[in-house]
Parts: structure tokens; C-alpha cells; sequence
């Protein structure tokens, strides 16, 4: 299973959302969570979003692994 | 060079973050240091003030994050000591939010490079900023100038 973590203004969309899933990439998480969250899928959709994989930032098709930690990072706002 | 960089939910000292930065040793010319504080933009307009702010990141992100720009602006300046301090959880207008302190033999490493961090720690850093307003929380958004200043440094 892939454990899936979404921050900042992403949250206003992730009622009931999984906190794991199976997928092979990126891509693939945001198809299987269209169904059932469009909302959310359309905010991650945002050219501004970036995702990591273990910490790390990534591009959308990289490759994920059982175990893997996908984040969904909105534009950051610290300082 | 020496670094020290901490994400936590408790206020800072800056005298003591200054005396830190000093001890570093004898080869110093300056220390060059950034607070910032939690603005009530509300009340700058003349509107209710805000209530409070809330800051969430991405735990040990973060700090990876936060040294990677440590570590950049030790590839750009010429740096003895580094610190960054960044606060999270919930703040009050007024409170101390983040410190960057330098310490280089020359002051123009010392504003160049706070500068250069900050504008990173605006830009790159896993931190969201959420704003209660008349008991109500929203997103804040990020600021086009911000990035501009971010994206200015990659052509420095």
C-alpha cells in the first residue's frame, strides 16, 4: 500500500479520503481517487502542485513502490 | 561552517541565538540577523484584527528542505555560522516567527545570504500559514512576489 498525506488547503478537500492506496505511480493515485473525491482530484490537478515521494520532491509519473509515502505539497507559504 | 537549523512550536531567544552565532570565533566581521514577526495585516488596513495563525508543515521534510538552503547559500557567501528557526503551531500578531542569523567576515555575505535564505524559506519550505479571521481559518495564498524574488536568485 502507498500512505498518501495532503497539506495547506489540500485538507479542505480530503474528508473520507483513504490514507492508503494501491497504485504503481503518481498518476495512477490521483485516477483511482477521481471516482469518489473529484474535488480534491481538481485542486491536484493545479499546475502549482508539487508531490514528493519519501521526502523527496518528484514528477507525477514517478514510479512508486508498497511502502512508498506520497505528499501533495499546494504552494508553500512559510517565512 | 557550522549550522544550526530547528523547526519547534517555542519561541526563540535572539540574544542568545546572537551570542551562539558570536562564539563561532575571532574571525568574525559581522553577524547579520533577520526576526520575523506575525503580522496583523488585518489591522494595517484599519480592519478586526486577526485572531491568531496557525503553521503546519511536513515534518522531516522540513528540516531537509531547510538545510538544503543552509547549504546553498554556503555555495553562494562566503558564511562562518548559520542559524534558522522556524515556528509552527499556532502564533499570535506580534509573536516571533522565524529568526535567520549569519555570521561571516564580511557584512555584505552576512545581508546578502539572510536575504537569499529567507527568500528561499518563502518560497521552497514545507510550511503553510493558516490565518483565523472573525473565527474563521483560511488557507494563506502564496505571494507572487515572493516567488519573483525566489526565482530572481537563480540568475545571481
Amino acid at each position: 500500500m502507498i500512505n498518501l498525506l495532503f497539506f495547506g488547503r489540500l485538507c479542505n478537500f480530503c474528508s473520507g479520503v483513504p490514507k492508503q492506496i494501491e497504485a504503481a505511480n503518481v498518476t495512477q493515485i490521483l485516477e483511482i481517487l477521481k471516482t469518489n473525491h473529484p474535488l480534491l482530484v481538481r485542486e491536484l490537478e493545479s499546475p502549482q502542485v508539487m508531490v514528493a515521494v519519501n521526502k523527496k520532491l518528484t514528477d507525477w509519473h514517478s514510479v512508486i513502490k508498497p511502502g512508498d509515502e506520497v505528499a501533495f505539497l499546494p504552494p508553500v507559504t512559510g517565512g | 561552517m557550522h549550522s544550526h537549523s530547528s523547526i519547534q512550536y517555542d519561541d526563540f531567544n535572539i540574544a542568545e541565538q546572537y551570542k551562539n552565532l558570536k562564539a563561532v570565533g575571532n574571525s568574525l566581521g559581522s553577524v547579520v540577523s533577520f526576526t520575523g514577526l506575525v503580522r496583523d495585516y488585518q489591522a494595517t488596513m484599519g480592519l478586526p484584527s486577526i485572531d491568531y495563525m496557525q503553521l503546519e508543515h511536513y515534518p522531516k521534510m522540513t528540516e531537509i528542505l531547510v538545510d538544503n538552503i543552509i547549504n546553498e547559500a554556503a555555495l553562494r557567501f562566503n558564511l562562518v555560522a548559520v542559524t534558522v528557526i522556524h515556528r509552527i503551531g499556532k502564533l499570535l500578531p506580534g509573536d516571533q516567527i522565524v529568526f535567520v542569523g549569519v555570521a561571516s567576515q564580511q557584512r555584505e555575505d552576512g545581508f546578502l545570504s539572510v536575504q537569499f535564505i529567507l527568500d528561499y524559506l518563502k518560497t521552497q519550505v514545507t510550511l503553510w500559514k493558516q490565518v483565523s479571521h472573525k473565527e474563521r481559518l483560511y488557507w494563506v495564498e502564496a505571494n507572487k512576489e515572493d516567488l519573483l524574488k525566489a526565482k530572481n536568485w537563480q540568475h545571481n
